[in-house]
């Protein structure tokens, strides 16, 4: 998995800018699903057809937090609109890389004190010594990532950016890979949502198209395990984590006990998870259309929405399998 | 009495409405308890009903719960038919909004009401982080005009929570009014205990009124009866919760009745408990050491009064007192009345002297 | 007045129903005896509305939807804790001011009944004086041990108010889940008393998760289910106390009320207002600048707009343990309810 997760966290893909992890997902996936399209936001949806009992869809969003250039000041430095919840204490002097491939540091105003910052704040320094060299590199409306590797570090936990959410996008790949050969009950969609991060667009007019049943949504979520983290019984390394409610979502309370029925069947590691903020795609694919019964594993994660997310590789694998293993148990 | 018998008689005792100043009808429901055990018994001037067995030539010994609880007075009817009230006892207002009450009516028939709360969506987002004050609440008694509202009550009229009874979980008592009812309750399975057996003791069962606010049902009956030693039945307020250190706990639930050795009011005689710990050692009934300096009881007046007398209190670890949902264990009620007992009928003044 | 005994004691047996918001089916079996017999037919959605229909037997008749929502708010449990204490996180808008020594029930493997911790006065320290607790502070008593406690309840199992009724003095009636199990009852009443005089086949939902529907809650998806020529939205609406503004509340024991603002149909809710008015029963309007607070924004925004009529049932001191209703206004709403699905100028006038 962490080969994959490396590739695809590689990829440029600022909400709404999502093409090259879409085109490197579609040619994964069109290994192990019989029909892929790409609908009028971008979500790339990837069919397996089962027996059609019913249809499940599993989603996971593409899209990653970022900035957008909004103006460029004479000295060079290029002020920005942020593209999601960016936590700019956290992301001050960190690199930063466009979509075109220019790299800069994201600099706050230094009279500012970190409690009072914003992006108004901040600048992108990327080095230009003033606005006609910066303009030859830089235009209004680029967009910029973080720029930072995945790397490994104790056991099977890696930091880097994006985790949220290429990890649900590689847990939902293995996932297709592991059950390629099936003849299962569900028709199962695999769907790769745009724009959760500007507020779980993508996955809503998804699931307006798929209709599913049941939908999964797979999404980092917060812990309780870090010095000063409001209480909270999620930690990384515990397991697949079962979501059952943040401030967006009470999940479907039957999925909730099915999945943990077949964590139990299959001895996979997991935990219950509920995160008193945040919100993912699971509530905009439950309430779309006629709505359905909706759900979330959950990857643990520290340090969300930092260019240094963490995550324990064995809690993305249990994810997978418990994944799986709820397909194959069957309507 | 079996132990299903002594819990019934529990429920009885804290169903009844009893705010401090107006205990007729909890002295109502032990002087009929008391007619049923064959005892004798006076009402004094306070109050405070008496039972005296009496046996010359032996030690005075006074035994004493009270009666009241903590409760309500109404001090002003709004024109709209709400009621403004004042606190009887010490109650943290956190525990007050939102309640059922029961108020004693003009005829004397109970008056159904609640605490009245503004609806969280009408909050700010700072009164959603403050507690309402007493002086700001009010109560509903589903009528629309100061009128209609007198009709039922008037000023003065006092009242409490209405809250059920509940056993749960493992031997756990939820109540109202378990302060102290409980006491009155061990005094009464006590009594029936020792009916006409010889006791070495000239023995005073008091249950006493007025102790929420200033112990004083409890003053006069010890200055008009003078005991030489007295036992005071409590409940004592208690922190074994999760994330309290032990030795901020008081006192344990489930591990018997909590001996004070001082509170607020009161330094309680050295060898009365120490005999009372070696009773409970040698009859091997559970007994714990009241961890940490808090409340105080009916002791504070009694121990002063007159020439002075020897004191002891035993309480029931007793969670979230002075509220509508207290929380005690069953095993603690019961071993609180065998260790009265035992003290009762192997009572020995030398030992206590000389300890 | 005549009391509705019946009434009341449907709102009370309604009310006293485990139905917190994610868990509105929990106790569906008692739904359906109780009010199961006034209907044709009824389902369960995929996001847990329950759908009564009730047919009006005409070709063609236009779909009326009464919409009420069945949840309550409530809590989850977030941890087991040592000595038998649970944490929770509230389900909707839990005021933490009337929790502590509060009566809950857990609903675990078996219901457990539960105490919301408080600290005595005598062990208070001065600061923590006037402060409310966070909902996550608070413990819930359970009187079990740790491990004991683990075999019956996990993380998200939900908890509930435990039931408890007052009649108060004046005749009004105090008790939890009032919101908005008594519009339930009333709702019911209304349609039972219409009889077959029925203007077109009535739909009644009992919407779930309108408690924490910040985004839309189960109405959104029912209504674009279920379809309807127009809509009838019934909930409890906040009622006045010495403590609120006059023009921010209604009247307990001032009618049933109608809601005006942009979001209700004025066509819909005039028509409505003429037909309560012709038929003697007692009405106040409400005004708000924005929406409703309830599922009318949701449903009259489904598939291409549904017109709708807001309609409320005063109560005091919402979202507590002792919400407090009186059953003139029960009895107003269930009138009003009844008059306006058998009535064919409306639906001469809405039918698409």
């Amino acid at each position: 998995m962490l080969e994959l997760l490396r590739k695809i966290s590689g990829m440029h893909g600022v909400s709404g800018y999502e093409k090259k992890v879409s085109d490197t997902l579609l040619a994964e996936m069109k290994n192990y699903t019989d029909e892929q399209y790409t609908d009028a936001l971008g979500n790339l949806i990837t069919v397996k057809h089962g027996k059609g009992k019913k249809k499940l869809m599993l989603c996971a969003h593409m899209d990653e937090i970022g900035f957008m250039a909004t103006f460029i000041e004479e000295s060079g430095l290029v002020r920005i609109a942020p593209v999601g919840g960016i936590g700019f204490a956290a992301s001050s002097y960190d690199r930063v890389l466009s979509e075109k491939g220019v790299r800069g540091v994201l600099v706050p105003d230094s009279r500012v004190k970190p409690a009072e910052y914003a992006a108004d704040k901040f600048t992108i320094d990327i080095g230009a010594k003033d606005k006609k060299e910066a303009s030859k590199k830089v235009s209004i409306g680029d967009v910029f990532r973080f720029d930072n590797d995945i790397v490994r570090l104790c056991g099977k936990r890696v930091t880097g950016h994006p985790l949220d959410d290429r990890v649900g996008c590689a847990i939902l790949v293995n996932t297709a890979k592991n059950l390629a050969n099936d003849q299962t009950d569900y028709d199962v969609y695999y769907v790769f949502s745009v724009q959760e991060e500007v507020g779980c667009r993508g996955s809503k007019t998804a699931a307006f198209s798929v209709e599913p049943d049941v939908a999964l949504a797979f999404d980092v979520t917060g812990t309780g395990d870090t010095p000063g983290a409001a209480p909270m019984a999620c930690r990384v390394g515990d397991g697949a984590a079962i979501k059952v409610k943040d401030s967006s979502v009470i999940c479907d309370p039957s999925l909730v006990d099915a999945l943990i029925a077949t964590a139990k069947e299959n001895r996979i590691k997991y935990q219950l998870e509920i995160l008193t903020y945040g919100g993912t795609d699971t509530s905009s694919m439950q309430l779309s259309a006629g709505g359905c019964s909706a759900g979330c594993l959950s990857i643990p994660c520290r340090y969300i929405h930092s260019a240094n997310e963490l995550i324990d590789l064995a809690d993305a694998e249990a994810c997978a399998d418990l994944a799986a293993a709820f397909i194959r148990r069957g309507v | 009495m079996t132990g299903k018998e002594k819990i019934e008689l529990l429920r009885e005792l804290c169903l009844v409405c009893g705010p401090t100043g107006s205990e007729e009808k909890v002295a109502d429901v032990i002087r009929e308890k008391l007619g049923i055990l064959g005892y004798e018994y006076t009402t004094d001037r306070l109050g405070n009903v008496i039972v005296h067995i009496s046996r010359e030539d032996a030690p005075r010994f006074m035994v004493s719960a009270h009666m009241d609880e903590v409760g309500f007075i109404v001090n002003e009817i709004t024109e709209d038919g709400y009621l403004r009230f004042a606190a009887l006892g010490g109650i943290d207002p956190r525990v007050l909004s939102g309640k059922h009450v029961i108020l004693e009516g003009n005829d004397g028939t109970p008056v159904q009401g609640i605490i009245g709360s503004k609806a969280i969506h009408h909050q700010t987002p700072e009164e959603r982080k403050t507690a309402k004050k007493i002086k700001d609440m009010y109560i509903d008694i589903g009528v629309k005009k100061r009128e209609e509202a007198e009709s039922f009550v008037s000023l003065g009229t006092s009242g409490t929570f209405d809250s059920e009874f509940v056993l749960f979980g493992d031997g756990f008592i939820k109540s109202k009014a378990i302060d102290d009812r409980l006491g009155c309750a061990i005094m009464l399975d006590v009594l029936g205990r020792i009916k006409d057996k010889e006791l070495p003791l000239d023995l005073y069962f008091c249950f006493t009124v007025r102790e929420e606010i200033g112990l004083s049902g409890a003053r006069t009956a010890a200055q008009a009866l003078s005991p030489e030693y007295s036992v005071v039945l409590e409940s004592t307020a208690v922190a074994d919760l999760p994330d309290v250190p032990e030795n901020s706990r008081v006192s344990e639930l489930g591990k018997g009745g909590a001996i004070s050795l001082r509170d607020r009011s009161t330094i309680y005689d050295r060898g009365f408990v120490r005999f009372a710990l070696s009773i409970a050692e040698k009859d091997n009934i559970p007994v714990q050491i009241k961890r940490y300096v808090s409340g105080g009881n009916d002791a504070g007046h009694i121990h002063k009064s007159n020439a002075g007398v020897r004191a002891l209190a035993i309480s029931a670890p007793s969670r979230y007192i002075h509220s509508p949902a207290c929380v005690i264990n069953e095993a603690d009620y019961f071993s609180m009345g065998d260790l009265l007992y035992a003290i009762i009928t192997e009572f020995d003044a030398e030992e206590i002297k000389n300890a | 007045m005549v009391i509705n005994m019946e009434l009341k004691e449907l709102i009370i047996s309604l009310s006293s129903l485990m139905s917190v918001t994610g868990y509105e089916s929990h106790d569906s079996d008692r739904l359906e005896s109780l009010i199961g017999e006034y209907f044709d037919e009824n389902h369960t959605d995929k996001l847990g509305n329950r759908i009564f229909v009730k047919k009006c037997g005409k070709e063609g008749a236009p779909r009326i939807l009464v919409d009420t929502h069945m949840d309550e708010i409530g809590m989850f449990v977030t941890e087991i804790k040592d000595g038998g204490f649970l944490t929770v996180t509230n389900v909707g808008g839990v005021d933490t001011g009337i929790l502590q020594a509060s009566d809950v029930v857990i609903y675990g493997e078996k219901p457990i009944f539960g105490v919301v911790g408080s600290t005595p006065p005598h062990l208070q320290k001065p600061d923590d004086a006037g402060k409310l607790r966070e909902i996550g502070e608070l413990l819930i008593d359970t009187g079990y041990k740790k491990e004991e406690l683990e075999k019956l309840v996990r993380v998200g199992t939900p908890v509930g108010f435990a039931p408890k009724y007052s009649t108060l003095a004046g005749g009004q009636i105090a008790g939890k889940g009032f919101d908005n199990k008594s519009c339930v009852a009333c709702v019911v009443e209304g349609i039972k008393r219409a009889g077959n005089r029925l203007a077109g086949d009535v739909y009644l939902m009992l919407s779930s998760r309108e408690e924490t529907g910040r985004a839309g809650g189960g109405a959104l998806t029912g209504a674009y289910n279920i379809d309807p020529d127009y809509a009838l939205v019934a909930d409890v609406n906040l009622g006045r106390t010495p403590d609120t503004k006059k023009n921010e509340t209604v009247e307990v024991g001032g009618g049933v009320s109608l809601t005006l603002c942009p979001v209700t149909d004025k066509k819909l809710t005039k028509m409505t207002v003429e037909l309560v008015k012709s038929k003697g029963i007692k009405y106040q309007l409400d005004v708000t600048g924005g929406g409703t607070g309830t599922n009318t924004p949701d449903i009259n925004l489904t598939r291409a707009g549904i017109p709708c009529v807001d309609v409320g049932l005063p109560l005091k001191c919402m979202h507590t343990c002792a919400e407090v209703i009186d059953l003139a206004d029960s009895d107003a709403l269930a009138s009003l309810v009844c008059e306006f699905v058998c009535s064919e100028e409306i639906a001469e006038v809405f039918a698409r």
